[in-house]
């Protein structure tokens, strides 16, 4: 440390330094790049992904009761809901719905809008199409959610 | 005629020596086809090294491991189209690259491999080398020239200017190490195989005589060396962030790869001078300490152990491997090249050619050795600026450059030195 700087220069000492940084970067342990199609990354907890709508596991009725409140949320108005109430059961429940993906910019604000925490943005993150065709998602698609992506020929 | 050809097999001379056209001719397509496929080696390790050590993984997608990518890059290379630019000098513009990959082969002519693996045992060797190899600079200069536009034009300039200024440091060390090879035998040579053979009968190298003369020497070349092949951290000329690709920016497809194959022979014949000249060529290591026969004969099996360790190692990526159905081909690729590693030891374990083959052996290796510091170095160090390059060059190298160049010599002649002043103090007879 109390090496003069002379003396250091003479003896190379910064540079042998920073050779033995770099040696010691090389087991492939040390890499941090993901193999991605073969290994799938860790996607964190509250990242805001591929939206979702829920639907009842027993029934299999939609937890959707036509609030509006998502539609209302959302800044780019890319929500539109449209629901009847049903005679029988006397709950209001979707007809149509439209949800644009290619305008959204995943806010999440129409979840947290969700008063029946019937939309949510999922963890999918493979969204990628080749055209605008398939970006705006009914009610079929929302409930279905995103199929994983498979690589094979 | 047959007889003429078979009875070489039984000499221990260069093809040269023996004055064998036959032999010669195949020597040179063997030399031609190693240094080939060193390059194409080098590029995968070049990738997958400084991958490593930039926290990457490298290629891993074409082949095993990415083994197949170098091929891969060479058939695109090989199928682009070939543009020449509009206002370019045609004939100077096809030939430069020519000129380059020319004289960087060329130089492996004299490159001792082996006591009896070279071309020919040229009586000037090292002299020719570095002639030859500084025609290169001829080349890179009329590959910017022709190019008709800044960026080559610039390069090329950074590049002969750097060149010329650092081959005069790396001439003093070189000097230095030719005139260890006459010091005490008495008999210096310029010779890549007599070089050899002296720090033979020397029983050192001369990184190690005249401790820290030779290392000095020695590091003088190694630091020359790597600004001689435009490297990091020397690497103006190309300088990737500046200049595009300094004097081959209008280059591509064949062309370009006749440059990129030019540039890696050049460092593998560079690294093989300074392996000649201060690392004891062919020379197995610790020759004095652990001498004998059994010594020999241990260190006669380990080209053999080498591959046995690579293919070992192969193996264990097989087992490493994703266990899925994509990953099958690549698996069995790795297998087949494990496997192919595994004989390819086993051949190297007959007596004959276990003989025949330690030379070259020990010689590869220690260039490997330099080849992975190029790597190591780009993989660490920043480029220079131009004028502190020049100060390198100019102030620092051919200062101690000159020093140790007297020094050395000065070294050497001490007992004709020392007995001619205790005879004039009438002393004589003291020292032999």
């Amino acid at each position: 440390m109390s090496l003069s700087p002379l003396v250091r220069k003479i003896f190379l000492v910064d540079l042998i330094k920073g050779l033995k940084v770099t040696f010691n970067y090389q087991p492939p342990s040390e890499a941090i790049t993901e193999q991605y199609p073969l290994e799938r990354p860790v996607i964190f907890e509250r990242y805001r992904g591929q939206p979702r709508l829920k639907v009842d596991p027993d029934s299999g009725a939609s937890m959707c009761i036509v609030c509006n409140l998502c539609a209302l949320a959302c800044p780019e108005q890319l929500i539109v809901v449209k629901g009847e109430r049903n005679p029988v059961t006397k709950r209001k429940e979707p007809v149509s719905w439209v949800y644009d993906l290619s305008r959204c910019m995943f806010c999440g604000l129409c979840a947290e809008a969700c008063s029946t925490d019937a939309l949510e943005l999922t963890q999918d993150y493979e969204m990628a199409l080749y055209s605008r065709e398939g970006m705006v998602l009914d009610q079929a698609a929302l409930e279905r959610g995103q199929e994983p992506v498979r690589y094979v020929k | 005629m047959l007889d003429a050809i078979t009875n070489y097999l039984y000499s221990s001379a260069t093809p040269g020596e023996a004055g064998s056209m036959f032999w010669a001719t195949i020597y040179i397509l063997l030399i031609t086809i190693g240094v080939s496929l060193a390059v194409i080696c080098m590029n995968w390790l070049e990738r997958k090294i400084l991958a490593h050590m930039q926290v990457r993984l490298g290629p891993m997608r074409v082949g095993p491991h990415g083994l197949l990518q170098p091929f891969a890059d060479a058939l695109k290379l090989l199928i682009k189209e070939d543009i020449i630019p509009q206002d370019s000098d045609k004939l100077v513009f096809w030939s430069a690259p020519v000129v380059v990959t020319m004289t960087a082969f060329t130089t492996f002519l004299v490159v001792p491999f082996g006591r009896e693996h070279a071309v020919t045992d040229m009586n000037i060797g090292i002299l020719f080398m570095l002639g030859v190899s500084s025609l290169g600079v001829l080349g890179i200069i009329m590959a910017g020239w022709s190019s008709n536009s800044h960026y080559p034009l610039m390069g090329s300039l950074r590049s002969s200017a750097q060149m010329v200024s650092y081959e005069v440091a790396m001439g003093l060390a070189i000097v230095c190490a030719v005139l260890m090879t006459s010091l005490q035998t008495g008999t210096g040579t310029l010779s890549m195989i007599g070089i050899v053979e002296s720090q033979a009968q020397q029983h050192t190298w001369f990184i190690f005589k005249f401790f820290p003369l030779g290392f000095l020497a020695f590091a003088i070349f190694a630091i020359a060396m790597v600004a001689e092949t435009n490297r990091a951290p020397f690497d103006l000329p190309e300088a990737e962030s500046e200049l595009v690709a300094g004097f081959h920016t209008e280059y591509s497809g064949f062309r370009w790869s006749l440059f990129f194959l030019a540039e890696y022979a050049a460092m593998l014949a560079v690294s093989s001078i300074a392996v000649t000249l201060w690392l004891g060529g062919w020379l197995r290591p610790f020759p004095n300490w652990l001498s004998g026969a059994a010594w020999d004969t241990a260190f006669s099996l380990v080209p053999a152990l080498t591959m046995f360790v690579l293919a070992g190692l192969c193996l264990l990526g097989v087992v490493r491997m994703p266990k899925i159905p994509q990953m099958k081909a690549q698996t069995l690729g790795l297998l087949i090249f494990g496997l192919l590693l595994g004989f390819v030891g086993l051949v190297l374990l007959v007596p004959g050619v276990r003989e025949r083959v330690q030379d070259i052996f020990w010689f590869v290796a220690k260039v490997a050795f330099f080849m992975y510091l190029y790597i190591w170095y780009r993989g660490t160090f920043p480029r220079y600026r131009f004028d502190q390059l020049m100060k390198v060059g100019w102030k620092i190298l051919l200062p101690t450059g000159l020093g140790v160049l007297i020094a050395t010599a000065l070294w050497g002649l001490l007992p004709q030195l020392s007995s001619a002043v205790f005879g004039l103090l009438g002393v004589g007879g003291v020292l032999p």
